[in-house]
């Protein structure tokens, strides 16, 4: 490839950052550029309950130093937000304006916390944990033993949970459909891993559905989750873990077929030749199922980028779309998933 | 001018001379110009306009700058202030805005002032800074022994023009007058009594006052701006001059074949003194729209409304 | 953020954007609002040459509980109003530092020009939609650099009352309705910042509470030269316009009018430092200011000033020469024309303040010297000093005294003034123009005690006007040179005059931390040099470090020449303050430790 060609990564996350190592080991040349929102370099997710655990500032928590980029020549555009992309004359128009042309562009946005319709008027009284933001809110919005109540039910947040509870907050789980998203569980499956959660302390309301979250009254705790039933829980803050839904409102009209996600083929190119998608933003042509697919998960994640990548800088490889990945129950009797070994 | 034509006796003209008191104003110095200049007789006119004038010497300071006409100072018995070449008017113009009450001469010869000292002119006189400034014009450097002179004239020779001088004369009566100086006027070295009288009017003006005196070199021009030279070739203003009408002034001031005496023009204008003491007038009355506006005294170190310089009572 | 809980503050912000982005008078806001909160402050100013147009202006603020003595080379946050000029000053932002730019652009803008993309990775960026702030409260996006004052100010948690206070005085001559509307833009800009999460390490906790709220006055070295010249009651100042002096002088026509005295532009330096001369004959206090270029033009007045035994404060900002050379860049480069520069030889007095307050102090006493010693007196000051500003708290009762000429005795019949008269310590009873019976000549020429001219008395006077000055160093009520750190035997001594001094003594302060015995001197008299104190420590030090903003190292030669002991020079002329790295690690060297380990990042001296 010659000096001049220039790889933009939408995502800063394990997808895009697999990504640029993999382009940049195989294409000393190239220019790489990454775009994020995000004023931080790279955090995982599932990195973030650490914040709970000691953890004082985000420099301890950053995936790859400063020093990393540098070395290896990846230009990092923090604060960034992207606008549109222009397949037509290969730019990227960033929110501030600015308009960055590339030649091969990687879509590596991932999703972000994804909200049920009926509760989306209650984002104000609700936090999220998408960001280390998230999380030092979280933690100063949280008193001694404080209350959490979790809404959905997502790996993520019992990740989470299971953090919360080891630094002596209650959690209680108002569960949704989306409980142990993105695993598939059978009834009976759920049913036995619903008990393990209450034996970590993880209280569990079944079948309530959640019609309201209110600011709590004076004298007591700062939120209130009210359900159908007329009931309702107190709790110190109210955090949603329904599932993630793909980033991808900036690539309508970038000349690629989107569904829920960017349709990506094994080869993860979309439908523009000089576009291709990584992680929890696209799905992927499964031969086996006959189907575009999500794939979620660490492991999948990086599998992906390092593919894309591949394919990017004149390579040729497939992923495999097969699935494997279960819920399970580990030695300590506490359920244990492979999205969280993610080291 | 017919004055000079007639026999003088020296025991009347000395007795004159001490009965007048003007020797009040002439120092002890011994003056260390050459025998013959004409400088001599512009010490005699000072004295005699101060003398009639009543001036405090203690009240006047003379300036100079350097040169024959600068070491004037030291010949005259009041404040003298001997400064440096072509600066007289500046360090002038700082003594006067010292002290208002003081009265302010500046002389100097056409090299300091219109060589080295030509930047000073027009902004003494468009400030009308209520002075005199007498300019002693032999038309050459007489202290560094005849060198030309920003009013030498063409083809003379000197020891800095061997091949003669070809740069044209300025001609300062027309400058002066285009710089808006307040009082104009020309007298020569060899009609001391009419240079007296020219010196008398310029002390007497209130403004900027300029008086160009016309005297020769004795020492170093034998052939150019000679006693006979120049007294062939000044005259008389027309009759009927018009002092207020600056055209007719630069009519007169013009003609250089034959140089007119008098007093070319006059205006009386503000001084720069009239203009501080507006400035000082505008400025307290903003401050006090000032207090007004912030209701609040500000701190003050003089009560003083009016402009008082900084004296220091003689002991 | 482990940092955050300890209790000092000490942050730097850096405001840079296009002559026309009010990003002078950004900082300017912010430098006096903190000074009011309590806390010392140093600032200092960059200005294009040009004036109109796109000239770049950095406006840099050093915030902090404990007294400082000079800006840090990296500033904690920097705020940009134009990413043209801000780009290259990113790399002068210190590692887990702010970055605070515009985010809502007018157009669109081509890759690489936004700010965004310059920013080190260990940078915090916080984009901020400043035009857009500002449209939705004024309708007009001209209150854009208040609004990043605001967006600061709540990011930071600074007190938000003070702003108010600064900004209304600001727009004080101005339409209310434009207080409020840059009020309003302030608001909605500190809300925005309040509710932003923080993430770099910049901090400000509350100001130590025996902090005077409102006694500290924030003034800078030019502004501090202006109230020391109207408390020791300066009569008439000419002047002629040169940066970065002007601003001496525009103060003193609005200030001096009010008092009944003259501020008068002339012509030239020439006509200025003539009529100085001619105004402190007459017997007033007079003063002229100027920088390199015009000082050149005066020293020839100047030496009629010594010869003639006139009283004359000359004030002179030095910039970068020689000739016109970089008149927005500051140097100390004016100090053998301060000391020596005029024809044939005298002593001079020349004095050079090292901060704010020292403006202060040296223009009061400066007249007090000239008119004491009837000569004179420079006071040295530069570009970096006059512009950069301090929180100063100027003493309640005003410490300058009024008239210090020697006065005349009676004179006995017949018996005559003599103007220059050699008495026991040098100085002649002097009268001015308007005494009764004191009528003399002063000359340039060299004169009899009379003042006649005479060169026979050229020995005798020469001496007179040289051993007259010798009491300068011992004058009480003013710091003539002090000595800061070690006592006693030191390893390093490091001697400085001017505003380098405060580098000097931030450098001196962490060769201490280090274990390092070295001492710091200030010299605020230049010539004649106070030898005592100078010598007594040069005894004391093993190595001695002589840093300055001057290729030639002038103060280094004449110390020198003065003492006779050789010494290391630190000669820096890029235009902008002397870096207090390059100091601590000439002092490390000096003292035989490994130079510290130099930070991983090019420095730029981009302005």
């Amino acid at each position: 490839m010659s000096a001049q060609t220039h790889i933009v990564i939408i995502g800063s996350g394990s997808a895009g950052s697999e990504a640029a190592l993999t382009i940049r080991r195989r294409d000393p040349e190239c220019r790489i550029t990454q775009i994020t929102g995000s004023k931080l370099l790279f955090i995982s997710r599932y990195e973030l309950p650490r914040v709970f655990n000691g953890v004082s500032g985000w420099r301890e928590l950053l995936a790859y130093p400063p020093e990393f980029y540098d070395k290896n020549r990846i230009t990092v555009r923090r604060n960034s937000w992207v606008n549109r992309v222009d397949a037509k004359n290969k730019e990227v128009l960033l929110k501030h304006k600015e308009e960055i042309s590339y030649d091969k562009l990687l879509v590596a946005s991932g999703g972000g916390g994804y909200l049920p319709e009926g509760l989306r008027e209650f984002r104000p009284l609700m936090n999220s944990f998408g960001s280390y933001e998230d999380a030092v809110k979280i933690r100063e919005a949280l008193p001694k033993k404080g209350h959490v109540i979790m809404l959905g039910g997502d790996m993520t947040g019992l990740d989470l949970a299971r953090t919360l509870v080891g630094v002596g907050h209650r959690v209680t789980l108002v569960a949704s459909e989306q409980l142990f998203w993105p695993h598939e569980v059978t009834d009976d499956q759920r049913v036995k891993f619903v008990t393990v959660l209450e034996d970590m302390g993880i209280k569990v309301e079944l079948d309530k559905k959640v019609v309201a979250v209110k600011q709590g009254t004076k004298g007591k705790p700062a939120r209130r989750v009210v359900f159908d039933d007329g009931g309702g829980i107190d709790g110190d803050a109210v955090m949603p873990f329904c599932g993630l839904m793909p980033s991808l409102d900036f690539m309508i009209g970038a000349d690629v077929d989107i569904e829920r996600g960017l349709l990506v083929n094994p080869e993860l190119k979309t439908t523009n030749d000089s576009i291709w998608a990584v992680g929890d933003v696209c799905q992927i042509w499964s031969p086996e199922e006959n189907n575009y697919l999500f794939y979620y998960g660490w492991h999948y994640i990086k599998e992906m980028g390092k593919i894309a990548a591949i394919n990017m800088t004149g390579g040729k490889k497939t992923i495999s779309t097969h699935k494997d990945d279960q819920l399970f129950i580990n030695k300590k009797g506490e359920i244990d998933s492979p999205y969280w070994k993610h080291k | 001018m017919s004055n000079i034509e007639q026999p003088v006796y020296l025991e009347e003209k000395l007795e004159e001379i001490y009965d007048s008191g003007r020797l009040d104003y002439r120092s002890k110095s011994f003056p260390t110009w050459c025998p013959g200049c004409g400088y001599f007789s512009i010490v005699e006119g000072m004295t005699t306009a101060m003398n009639n004038l009543s001036i405090d010497p203690d009240e006047t300071v003379v300036v100079s700058g350097i040169g024959c006409a600068s070491r004037f100072p030291f010949f005259v018995n009041t404040y003298g202030f001997h400064t440096l070449h072509g600066r007289a008017l500046p360090v002038a113009t700082g003594i006067k805005v010292a002290n208002e009450k003081l009265t302010v001469i500046a002389v100097g010869g056409d090299g300091d002032a219109f060589a080295i000292g030509g930047a000073h002119i027009p902004h003494a006189a468009r400030r009308n800074v209520d002075m005199t400034y007498i300019l002693f014009d032999n038309g050459i450097y007489g202290l560094t022994k005849g060198q030309t002179s920003p009013t030498s004239v063409l083809g003379f020779k000197t020891s800095t023009s061997p091949f003669e001088n070809h740069d044209a004369p300025l001609n300062p009566l027309m400058m002066l007058l285009s710089y808006g100086a307040a009082w104009v006027g020309q007298a020569y070295a060899g009609h001391p009594h009419h240079l007296a009288k020219m010196i008398e009017q310029a002390l007497a003006h209130r403004g900027f006052s300029y008086l160009h005196v016309l005297s020769p070199c004795v020492t170093f021009d034998k052939t150019t701006k000679t006693y006979k030279n120049l007294g062939m070739s000044v005259r008389e203003l027309p009759e009927g001059h018009d002092t207020g009408d600056i055209m007719a002034a630069m009519a007169q001031a013009r003609i250089t074949d034959t140089l007119a005496l008098g007093c070319y023009f006059k205006e009386l204008r503000p001084t720069l003194g009239d203009g501080l003491s507006d400035i000082t007038r505008r400025a307290q009355g903003k401050e006090k729209d000032n207090l007004r506006k912030h209701d609040k005294p500000k701190k003050s170190r003089t009560n003083s409304a009016t402009k008082v310089p900084r004296r220091r009572a003689a002991v | 953020m482990a940092r955050a809980q300890k209790k000092s503050t000490d942050i730097q912000i850096a405001i840079c954007g296009s002559a026309g982005d009010g990003t002078i008078a950004a900082g300017d806001i912010l430098k006096r609002a903190m000074a009011k909160a309590g806390y010392k402050v140093i600032a200092f100013d960059v200005y294009p040459p040009e004036i109109r147009g796109f000239g770049k202006c950095i406006s840099r603020v050093r915030i902090s509980s404990e007294q400082t003595y000079s800006l840090k080379p990296l500033s904690d946050v920097l705020i940009s109003l134009d990413d043209s000029h801000a780009i290259p000053h990113v790399v002068e932002v210190r590692d887990f530092g702010a970055v605070i730019y515009e985010d809502t652009p007018v157009s669109m803008v081509p890759e690489g020009a936004h700010i965004s993309g310059h920013l080190l990775l260990t940078h915090l960026p916080y984009g901020v939609p400043f035009r857009e702030l500002s449209e939705q409260v004024t309708s007009s996006a001209r209150s854009r650099n208040i609004a990043a004052v605001g967006y600061l100010a709540g990011l930071y948690g600074m007190p938000r009352d003070v702003f108010y206070g600064v900004i209304s005085d600001k727009f004080s001559a101005k339409p209310a309705s434009l207080t409020q509307i840059n009020i309003q833009a302030f608001d909605a800009a500190f809300e925005v910042g309040r509710d932003t999460f923080r993430l770099d390490e910049g901090h400000l906790n509350p100001p130590p509470s025996n902090a005077r709220n409102g006694d500290l006055m924030m003034m800078s070295g030019n502004g501090a030269i202006v109230r020391g010249c109207m408390d020791a009651g300066l009569d008439a100042f000419f002047g002629y316009p040169i940066t970065p002096a002007t601003t001496i002088m525009e103060r003193l026509a609005s200030e001096l009018p009010v008092k009944g005295k003259t501020m008068l532009q002339t012509e030239d330096e020439i006509s200025a430092i003539s009529a100085t001369i001619g105004a402190g004959y007459a017997g007033v206090r007079a003063a002229t200011a100027t920088s390199g270029p015009g000082f050149a033009l005066m020293s020839e007045m100047m030496g009629l000033g010594a010869m003639a035994e006139v009283p004359a404060v000359i004030f002179v900002s030095q910039r970068g020469g020689p000739s016109t050379g970089m008149p927005t860049q500051t140097e100390q480069s004016d100090l053998n024309i301060a000391v020596f520069g005029s024809a044939g030889d005298s002593q001079r007095v020349v004095l050079a303040p090292t901060n704010v307050e020292g403006c202060y102090k040296c223009a009061g006493k400066a007249f007090e010297i000239a008119e004491r010693y009837q000569t004179p007196v420079i006071v040295l000051l530069d570009l970096y000093l006059s512009n950069r500003y301090e929180a100063v708290e100027l003493p309640a009762k005003n410490p300058f005294k009024e008239n210090c000429s020697k006065p005349v005795g009676k004179l006995k019949k017949d018996q005559t003034y003599h103007r220059f008269e050699i008495t026991k310590d040098f100085i002649s009873p002097r009268a001015i123009p308007g005494d009764k019976g004191y009528r003399h000549v002063v000359t340039g020429l060299e004169h009899d005690e009379k003042g006649r001219p005479r060169d026979q008395t050229h020995q005798k006077m020469s001496q007179k006007r040289h051993e007259k000055l010798l009491s300068v160093p011992r004058l009480p009520n003013i710091n003539m040179s002090k000595r800061f750190g070690d006592k006693g035997k030191v390893d390093v001594a490091i001697i400085g005059w001017g505003s380098t001094f405060g580098e000097i003594l931030e450098a001196m302060i962490v060769a201490r931390t280090e274990g390092i015995r070295c001492a710091a001197m200030k010299v605020v008299l230049l010539s004649p040099l106070p030898l005592e104190p100078i010598n007594a420590l040069l005894n004391d030090s093993r190595e001695v470090l002589v840093p300055e903003l001057n290729y030639e190292g002038q103060f280094a030669n004449m110390l020198t020449g003065a003492t006779g002991r050789s010494v290391t020079r630190l000669n820096r002329v890029p235009g902008t303050p002397m870096h207090v790295q390059d100091i601590l690690d000439e002092i490390r060297r000096l003292a035989g430790k490994k130079p510290g380990k130099a930070k991983g990042r090019k420095r730029l001296a981009a302005e």
